[in-house]
């Protein structure tokens, strides 16, 4: 046994140095996975917003908005069409979700995890969740400390899984993420009851993605869904 | 309501470490199930059944309780305590008291008790330094007064006891029929919740252990599960329920009639908040019997002193439903706050409360 850990060195030490590939070579080459398994589907109005038109795995996502303005449903309608195709979902930190309204923007409530409570240890909770689901959406109970959310990204990496955290301004993300949304404005159209609520979102990013487009979206509409303007 | 037949048997309360508690509950439950097939483990000795059904059947009520006492004699070889009265909190009380309670007198029942038979000591304590000794007592409370006084938990005692709710929070082990149905080896209603066209893949194995971690780090009550049932506000129709517990997982495909029309709140408050509205000339806005404002609402108080201009509201939408057996009758409104925060509030026993945000 000892002669082939010998063997293996030896091989190692005296390999030639690797070939290198011509640029014409490299350019065709591609990932063995392919680009669709590691995106993960986005909902109609977002597709045409986010470079890919999915939400790449192990990228982290943040969605900040004042209270009361639609942060809850736009972060919800980011996992509607992943779990509606059969992903795993989990929800840390929102205390009282609201099961028919997460319905009604599409979410297949058979693969979603609540946990509503998790008493300071969200973090905890998340990173837990984060081996065992495909989309992992946490509102923190408090301000995110640096190292938190360094190692959470870290794993999210890891793990190719994507993860959304949901805040509002003065508690921010406070790491730069793959893409994030930010309500700048919410207004309500309303007959003789609320029908739907407009939102004007900034869609930014780093690397390949957009630049800060604002956009229009009504979340949620008079069927409870995202849409389109 | 609904007369209830509480069947308390001692002896199977406490679980003895060699698992024969468990058996036993479980023949029981069987035995009792053959009598009546709504017959339900609320937890580790305590059984319920509604009576009216079995009652026609053996021919009185009398001849049911023979029947569940026999039954009970004949599987665990104790005598049960018995007690009938309309709803789950009632009825427990009525077994440990071995009573009859005749229909129609479960609230008067209700409010002759001592404070002690909600379980709470700190609530009891301050509540005798108030001079009120009955829930009666403390059911005549304004809803508004507990909210001030006591936490959130005490507003659900109080709803108990003022007869709004019909067993407390923590009355059923609502692991039970889970841990009943995997004696008797049947599968586990995880693998039934979470199937994917009826298959059950890698997936579904790693979301599973993923929620056995977070128990474990949080414990038993921190991981749930949702469904849909039907109801008509978003507040009757969601539930919530411990992951791992037995629920009933229907989807609410069929209309409801008369069901809050969509888009529903994001957030639903398993606790509502009372909250007042007040006119311009800051009178309160209350609902009449007729389901209509007494004025324009123009403001909105909460119990903490935050008060909030309304822009825009929509409603009162009554809904008159049978719950249990008593009319209860509600209106929802929604409202728009200056802040642009949309909120939906409910009318119930001539109180506001704060049921739903649509964030």
């Amino acid at each position: 046994m000892t002669t082939i850990g010998y063997s293996y060195e030896h091989m190692f030490a005296f390999s030639p140095p690797r070939p290198s590939l011509s640029p014409e070579l490299l350019a065709r080459l591609r990932p063995v996975s392919l680009a669709k398994s590691r995106t993960l589907p986005l909902d109609e109005p977002w597709r045409a917003l986010v470079p890919g038109g999915g939400l790449r795995r192990g990228s982290t996502v943040a969605v900040e908005a004042p209270v009361g303005w639609g942060g809850l449903s736009l972060a919800i309608s980011l996992v509607a069409e992943a779990s509606a195709q059969g992903h795993w979902v989990a929800v840390v930190g929102v205390d009282d979700p609201g099961i028919v309204a997460i319905a009604e923007l599409g979410v297949d409530l058979r693969r979603v995890l609540f946990v509503p409570r998790p008493r300071g240890a969200w973090a905890e909770a998340s990173a837990d969740l984060l081996d065992g689901v495909d989309l992992v959406l946490v509102r923190p109970s408090s301000r995110t400390g640096f190292g938190a959310a360094r190692r959470l990204m870290d794993r999210v990496r890891e793990r190719g899984t994507v993860l959304i955290a949901l805040s509002e301004p003065r508690t921010a993300w406070p790491l730069p993420v793959d893409l994030s949304f930010r309500v700048t404005r919410a207004e309500w159209v309303a007959s003789t009851r609320l029908d739907a609520r407009y939102l004007t979102v900034l869609v930014s990013g780093r690397g390949e993605a957009v630049r800060g487009v604002e956009r229009v979206v009504v979340v949620p509409n008079r069927r409870g869904r995202a849409e389109a303007t | 309501m609904e007369q209830l037949l509480a069947i308390w048997v001692e002896p199977l309360s406490l679980e003895q470490p060699d698992g024969s508690t468990l058996r036993d509950t479980l023949a029981l439950f069987d035995a009792l199930d053959a009598l009546c097939p709504f017959t339900e483990a609320v937890r580790l000795g305590l059984y319920v059944l509604p009576l009216r059904a079995p009652s026609r059947f053996l021919g009185g009520d009398d001849a049911v309780l023979r029947a569940v006492r026999q039954v009970v004699l004949d599987v665990v070889g104790v005598s049960p305590k018995l007690g009938v009265a309309e709803g789950l909190f009632c009825a427990e009380l009525a077994a440990h008291r071995e009573l009859v309670v005749p229909l129609g007198a479960s609230d008067a029942f209700r409010r002759a008790q001592p404070l002690d038979v909600l379980g709470r000591k700190d609530l009891t304590t301050t509540c005798q330094r108030l001079g009120l000794y009955t829930l009666g007592a403390f059911a005549d409370l304004e809803p508004a007064r507990v909210a001030e006084r006591f936490n959130k938990h005490a507003l659900m005692l109080h709803r108990v006891a003022r007869g709004e709710l019909a067993e407390l929070e923590d009355q059923r082990d609502v692991r039970l029929a889970q841990r009943l149905a995997r004696l008797r080896g049947e599968s586990g209603l995880f693998e039934e919740q979470s199937g994917f066209f009826g298959q059950r893949g890698a997936a579904d194995d790693r979301a599973e252990a993923a929620a056995h971690r977070v128990r474990r780090r949080l414990g038993p009550q921190a991981v749930a599960v949702a469904s849909l049932r039907g109801g008509r506000s978003p507040e009757d129709r969601a539930t919530l329920v411990p992951w791992g517990s037995p629920v009933a997982n229907v989807r609410d495909a069929a209309p409801w009639p008369g069901q809050l029309a969509a888009p529903s709140p994001a957030t639903t408050l398993a606790h509502p908040v009372p909250l007042q509205l007040r006119d311009d000339a800051n009178r309160p806005v209350m609902l009449s019997a007729r389901g209509a404002l007494s004025g324009e609402p123009a403001h909105v108080l909460f119990s903490s002193p935050l008060r909030r201009e309304i822009v825009w509201y929509a409603g009162p939408w009554p809904l008159v439903e049978r719950w249990w057996s008593r009319r209860r009758r509600r209106a929802h409104l929604q409202l728009v706050l200056t802040t642009g925060e949309a909120l939906l509030a409910v009318a119930e026993s001539s109180r506001w409360w704060l049921v739903g945000i649509y964030d």
